[in-house]
């Protein structure tokens, strides 16, 4: 049975429909599983929050905006120093968490004048920034505060301020898709098409869906400079807030994450008639493609395939230095879920190394679609996996390595199992040419670590070792 | 389906994006815009490029007829007829997989 | 000499110093065996924990969700902490004890948890008739408190729903350790053993730094039982080492089974710790050991190398939680050191009352300023602007960016700790924390010296 009822789940038996193993000769008009569905409670899913998806992910990125947090203090201590994404605005990004501090009066009484005062002390406080971003938490969302009509008034009192406002309470829809979709659509419909950007090339994208984990966007922006490309916005990496109020000026939008950011993608396109081009920037032949398809879109093939033969040249002997030596590795990949459709085939044909077992937290089943069809036969792709599961399927596939996580990775370390941080990697960037390499060495070192045999050695036998 | 219609259709699914995105309406208009230009490019003409979405499904066009000629060598041996009998073959299955007959929920909500 | 003690004069947080009540709950409940602590709340309540508890231990803990979605907004969350109780236990056989620890959506809602319990606890025994699985209510909105009230109350509720009189007197000492690392357990379980007292550690983390087998049957989880927090009502007395994180259960324990409570101070230090012990004495009838002994005199010896030659006169900026900070500004008066900024990162007005911090207002020889309910904003705008020149900064990882961008050596204490390796495994308090406390400033001010070209060249011959 394709659908796989795993030993761990008979007394939750629909998770069945949420686990699959790909057999020769399917496809997924038979077998799709369930995604993007209510949670059941008590599995220890990993799933994170609507809140998370909003701020974590996409809203904190921003370079030079204030995050302000409208609730109890926690949700923004939980989203300050656990993601690693630069910015050339001396991190400020990394460096700071706000909140209004909601106290238990505010929950009686309500929390707008609050919420004022937070703003107008957090403006005071960094006097050059001019830009933020205010979120609703459940506390927050639960009471009624109104934050738009807050953030109005503020930025009425203050001309040269500008805010955005985010709904996304952490009860809102079952993950952190929900947050990225409320945080999309806010977006477009509220502040893209205020801002005019200077432009001074007549090639001009926004890519969209990369948020500069250690330096990724730093990669690509590296290439589309030396093709004269401009980014009017980056959504969002090392981006500003007036960047990304400019989208509707570029006349391509280039999406890696569709998952995260396909939304504004498509609003784009439906409002402002700018097509969507989805590539993979993770992936050594797939940043080719993604730049010879960018090339063909503006007629600058010849620079393209010049600075894709650059590349090739540094990075590709490199690539295949590991290629000989990870070929045959068993990977498994356990993250949000983009990631999961952009590395299956990507590891396999540029590293010869096969992903075994997949679970993606918030995957809709769009991602799952794309990750069955590029992934392999044998392979189980899960939706929401939790720890139990966790267990049995790296009995069933026996993966040598496995992307995930840090505290995932804390657990399969036992199992003298390697990780390899799967969100925010370990030496990275991941992405472009040189991404890939470091990716490759990363999971090569991983696995080769004399620690791992060590780790199984008994030394109470009587026989030597 | 043809064996070469099967070959091509399982090389997309491996291989592309376009076929995937959000909605039903998204995807019909990938399929036929990519596909269609294929189908020009493989038959040695030039695809009319006047919109951006022209120019869009010819980037995805493009690359994917450059990868096709090489994982298809029987493709050059083939005669107008039968390359516009397969693409729309292809166009068909696909649609099939990636619309009418996808368990994929969101498909036909009207908004994004 | 001043000593003033302000509070953060700004509504809103820049940089808050603490997690939220929910969070400090569930390190509660973690380290309790067979135990696994339900968060009912959305998503992000456990999970964001779970994840600050790997950084800091670089350990994996198996904390549960009711994963309340938008519905529970209009009809309630009980439905879903109902199907997660079933779920756990159906799919954990091993478990006995769930805390179900509320946040401030569930709270807001209005959830009946006591009710739930009532409901589910019979429920339970109907499907698992052989299987005794304590149900633990413990209400920690995350808009009171903080994380260190939030472990205060699980501590209480934990105790005050499992403990026991069985009327059998079991000569145990109740050592509530309150917020601290694997390493200060390890310490104290050391010192217990050397003065053969028999304590029940509340809560025993020790096995939070878990190795990794040959059988890879390894598996890191908490240690105290279900009978250790039974066993709680029969004991000779407790005593509770933080004021703030366990001491309620104690009191709880004096005033339902009359089991004496006591308060030490903060082991941080060698009075802190001297006290400490001879209360221990006192209340256990036992000796203080000449091990003990030795090992004080080991950290005296230590510390008597660097306090006035390296340490005297040097301005120390503390944050953290508020027992932790006290004790180390008392340790730092003990060699030397001058604690000039301390910082309390919540709205606890008990603070004000501490007798601890009336002293040391009391006998400061330097300016000290006290600054409650604060955030660290309040310790990175005091360094902007000149008004504070500390030459170290104790404090947890979150605030590694301020003496990161001010070139001031930082000695990462408290919770949490992930960007120094394994800080866990060491005690900070007791004998032996205050020699490595003492030896781990001393080093980080070497670093600086030589990294800063500062005199470095004396250090060769030190």
């Amino acid at each position: 049975m394709p659908m796989k009822l795993l030993e761990c789940d008979t007394v939750i038996p629909e998770r069945e429909r949420h686990i699959y193993v790909k057999e020769a000769g399917e496809d997924t008009t038979q077998y799709l599983p369930v995604s993007n569905a209510a949670t059941i409670p008590g599995t220890l899913s990993e799933r994170g929050c609507s809140f998370c998806g909003a701020k974590l992910v996409i809203g904190g990125v921003l370079k030079d905006t204030i995050q302000m947090i409208h609730g109890p203090f926690g949700c923004s201590y939980d989203t300050w120093h656990t993601k690693r994404y630069p910015s050339d605005n001396d991190n400020f990004q990394l460096k700071y968490a706000w909140s209004t501090n909601v106290r238990e009066k505010n929950v009686v009484f309500g929390a707008e004048k609050l919420l004022k005062k937070s703003i107008e002390e957090a403006f005071d406080a960094m006097p050059e920034i001019k830009r933020m971003y205010i979120y609703t938490t459940c506390s927050t969302a639960l009471i009624g505060d109104d934050p738009k009509a807050v953030a109005k008034k503020v930025m009425a009192e203050r001309p040269d301020v500008d805010i955005f406002v985010v709904e996304c309470p952490g009860f809102a829809g079952v993950s952190q898709s929900k947050g990225h979709h409320v945080l999309n659509m806010g977006w477009i419909h509220d502040k893209v098409g205020q801002v005019e950007p200077e432009i001074w090339s007549e090639y001009t994208i926004n890519f969209i869906g990369d948020y500069n984990i250690q330096g990724d966007t730093f990669v690509l922006k590296d290439y589309f400079d030396r093709l004269g490309i401009q980014v009017i916005a980056h959504f969002t990496g090392n981006a500003t807030y007036d960047e990304c109020r400019s989208m509707h000026r570029a006349k391509l939008s280039v999406v890696n994450c569709a998952r995260s950011a396909g939304y504004i993608a498509n609003e784009l396109k439906k409002i402002y008639g700018i097509p969507r081009l989805d590539i993979d920037s993770w992936g050594f032949s797939y940043m080719a493609e993604g730049l010879r398809k960018v090339g063909d879109f503006f007629g600058i093939q010849d620079k393209v395939e010049a600075l894709i033969e650059e590349e090739y040249a540094k990075w590709k002997p490199k690539l295949d230095w590991y290629k000989e030596r990870l070929q045959g590795t068993k990977m498994a990949i356990w993250t949000g879920g983009p990631r999961l459709w952009h590395w299956t085939r990507a590891v396999e044909d540029d590293l010869g190394v096969y992903v075994v077992a997949m679970s993606s937290k918030f995957g809709h089943q769009e991602d799952f679609e794309k990750v069955i069809a590029r992934g392999r036969e044998g392979t189980v792709y899960i939706d929401d996996g939790n720890e139990l599961e966790f267990f049995e399927v790296i009995e069933m596939v026996k993966p040598d390595v496995i992307f995930t996580g840090p505290r995932v990775g804390e657990l399969v370390k036992k199992l003298h199992i390697p990780y390899i941080n799967g969100h925010a990697y370990h030496n990275g960037p991941y992405m472009g040419f040189e991404g890939f390499v470091n990716l490759a060495r990363d999971m090569y070192n991983a696995v080769r670590s004399p620690l791992w045999k060590l780790a199984g050695e008994n030394i109470q036998k009587e026989e030597a070792l | 389906m043809t064996t070469q219609t099967k070959e091509l259709v399982n090389f997309i699914q491996e291989r592309c994006l376009w076929q995937f995105y959000s909605r039903a309406w998204d995807r019909e208009e990938n399929i036929n815009g990519v596909l269609g230009q294929l189908g020009e490019l493989l038959s040695n003409q030039t695809p009319k490029l006047e919109t951006p979405m022209d120019r869009c499904h010819f980037a995805n066009a493009n690359h994917l007829a450059r990868e096709v000629r090489s994982a298809f060598p029987w493709l050059e041996e083939m005669s107008p007829d039968s390359l516009t009998k397969l693409i729309g073959g292809v166009m068909a299955k696909l649609e099939e997989i990636t619309i009418t007959k996808s368990k994929n929920g969101e498909l036909h909500t009207q908004a994004y | 000499m001043s000593c003033s003690i302000v509070q953060k004069d700004r509504s809103g947080i820049i940089n808050p110093i603490f997690n939220c009540q929910p969070c400090g709950a569930q390190y509660a409940g973690m380290g309790v065996k067979d135990c696994i602590p339900l968060v009912h709340g959305g998503q992000g309540c456990s999970m964001f924990v779970r994840l600050l508890f790997a950084q800091h231990f670089k350990e994996n803990f198996d904390i549960a969700s009711s994963s309340l979605h938008e519905e529970a907004a209009v009809f309630g969350g009980i439905k879903r902490l109902d199907e997660a109780l079933l779920v756990l236990a159906r799919r954990y056989p091993q478990l006995r004890v769930i805390p179900i620890i509320t946040t401030c959506s569930t709270e807001t809602i209005g959830d009946d948890i006591e009710g739930v319990i009532r409901k589910m606890s019979r429920k339970l025994k109907e499907e698992f008739p052989e299987r005794t699985i304590h149900l633990v209510p413990v209400h920690t909105p995350s808009y009171t408190g903080s994380h260190v009230s939030g472990y205060n109350v699980a501590i209480e509720s934990m105790v005050k729903t499992i403990a026991k009189k069985k009327d059998a007197p079991n000569g145990k000492l109740n050592l509530f350790t309150g917020w601290v690392n694997p390493g200060d357990v390890t310490l104290l379980k050391q010192y217990m053993s050397e003065m053969g007292v028999d304590a029940t550690t509340l809560i025993d983390i020790e096995s939070f730094d878990s190795p990794t087998m040959p059988n890879k049957d390894s598996f890191t989880h908490g240690s105290t039982t279900v009978e250790d927090l039974e066993s709680t009502g029969d004991a000779v007395a407790s005593i509770a080492l933080n004021r703030y994180e366990g001491y309620s259960a104690a009191q709880y324990l004096e005033k339902k089974f009359n089991v004496p409570a006591t308060i030490a101070p903060t082991p941080i230090g060698i009075r802190n710790t001297d006290i400490m012990l001879q209360q221990i004495a006192k209340i256990t009838g036992k000796a203080i050991p000449d091990s003990l002994v030795k090992e004080r005199g080991v950290a005296l010896d230590a510390l008597a190398d660097l306090a006035h030659m390296f340490f005297a006169n040097k301005k120390v900026a503390i944050y953290g939680n508020p027992d932790l900070v006290i004790g180390l500004a008392e340790f730092c008066r003990e060699v030397e050191l001058e604690p000039s900024l301390l910082l309390l990162g919540d709205d606890n007005g008990a603070y004000l009352k501490d007798p601890r911090i009336l002293a040391l207002q009391e006998s400061a020889e330097h300016d000290m300023e006290i600054v409650c309910n604060a955030d660290l904003w309040e310790l990175e705008k005091r360094i902007k602007s000149g008004a504070l020149k500390p030459d170290l900064i104790m404090g947890h990882s979150k605030g590694r960016f301020v003496a990161i961008d001010a070139g001031i050596p930082m000695v990462r204490v408290g919770f949490p700790t992930f960007d120094r390796a394994g800080l866990y495994r060491h005690p900070t308090i007791g004998y032996k924390g205050a020699m490595l406390l003492g030896e781990t400033i001393a080093n980080t001010l070497f670093a600086q010296m030589e990294f800063k070209k500062d005199r470095e060249w004396i250090l060769n011959t030190w």
